[in-house]
């Protein structure tokens, strides 16, 4: 009789369910599931007792680490050489989360030894189709980002220096500031109206000269109130309408 | 506490006008036909900003201006100049920078709400 040289090797592995790796000795803790999800077993029969087809009973069991069984099932496969196949098992919706243990074990007739196959994995309830630890992590990575994003926008409106910015003249004395800073804005505000036209009316103001790339106020060598109030004449006549002014807060 | 704003106007009904919708608005008002009433009233109820024409009979507004900035308290109230007089003057441009109001708005350009809003940004 051949019996005594016959046996079964079990080998289980289990499929990844999730895109997380998974190492095929099936006792990695990476495996995540979540209640109501099908988890997937790949179980490798193989006969070494010369051809005989044999009557394998499988039995799958789940069980929690407080070692309750949540889920037990069993299949009869015949093996003659070999056989492999994927068992899938439902994980039950009412599981709780925590670490759980799936052992499947064989038994059929003339057996001589018991075998075993056993891995852990993780049971972890979903939000939004993601798993509650990566929802949290995802969700504080895209907050901080959405926040970072904010005070980034902030600080760019806020440094943003275009020809519509308003000139810095700190650099001149107090007493004569004032006045650049009114033709300076004042120039702005017509370059915003009527575009470049506004200073072609700043060249033909006498006294005044402005830094062409900049449009700052550069030097003025006349009066600075009768400048303005022939700049103002100047943008009255391209406007057709009079021109208002705002002061800067004195600093 | 509401803010409390002087109007010195002399067209009632754009005093009137100004009067109601700042009211409307939660701010109190003050009310004076021209600059001489306008000075007598800022300078004994410190209001919290003045809005201020220019062209008035007895006292223009630059004058009422220029007497209220010569007090302790009035040299510094926020003015916004509310007027029809265009800034070619080279006179008046020197009073503007000198007495610092902060704004000088052309009536016609400037619809009641947006003064209103100049208000607002001022004050609150």
């Amino acid at each position: 009789m051949k019996k005594l040289i016959f046996s079964i090797c079990l080998l289980v592995f289990i499929i990844p369910p999730t895109v997380f790796a998974q190492d095929s000795t099936s006792t990695s803790l990476s495996v995540k599931i979540a209640p109501g999800e099908l988890l997937p077993v790949s179980v490798k029969l193989s006969n070494f007792g010369g051809g005989n087809k044999v009557d394998v009973t499988i039995t799958y069991g789940i069980t929690s680490d407080k070692n309750i069984e949540i889920y037990k099932t069993s299949d009869t496969v015949a093996v003659e050489t070999t056989n492999n196949f994927v068992k899938t098992i439902q994980i039950p919706f009412n599981t709780s989360p925590g670490i759980y243990t799936e052992k499947t074990s064989i038994a059929y007739q003339g057996q001589a030894a018991p075998a075993t196959s056993e891995f852990k994995f993780n049971v972890e309830r979903k939000i939004f189709g993601v798993f509650q630890s990566q929802f949290l992590l995802y969700g504080g990575i895209t907050l901080l980002i959405s926040i970072l994003m904010v005070f980034i926008g902030y600080w760019i409106v806020k440094n943003r220096t275009t020809r519509f910015t308003p000139i810095d003249y700190s650099n001149i004395p107090k007493h004569e500031r004032v006045f650049y800073e009114l033709i300076s804005d004042t120039i702005l505000g017509m370059r915003q109206k009527v575009g470049d036209r506004a200073l072609d009316v700043v060249s033909q103001v006498e006294g005044i000269t402005l830094d062409e790339n900049t449009g700052r106020v550069v030097k003025l060598t006349r009066t600075p109130s009768k400048i303005i109030a022939e700049l103002v004449a100047g943008y009255e006549k391209i406007l057709g309408e009079k021109v208002s002014f705002s002061f800067r807060e004195p600093r | 506490m509401n803010k409390t704003i002087l109007i010195i106007e002399d067209e009632p009904a754009l005093r009137k006008i100004l009067s109601d919708l700042l009211q409307k608005n939660s701010f109190s008002i003050l009310e004076a036909k021209d600059g001489k009433e306008g000075v007598t009233i800022a300078l004994e109820k410190h209001p919290d900003l003045i809005l201020l024409d220019l062209l008035m009979p007895v006292m223009n507004g630059m004058e009422a201006l220029k007497k209220i900035r010569q007090d302790v308290w009035g040299e510094k109230v926020p003015v916004i100049i509310l007027t029809n007089l265009s800034a070619t003057d080279e006179k008046l441009v020197q009073d503007m920078v000198t007495e610092r109001p902060l704004y000088y708005l052309i009536k016609s350009d400037w619809n009641i709400n947006d003064v209103v809003k100049k208000v607002k940004e001022v004050l609150v």
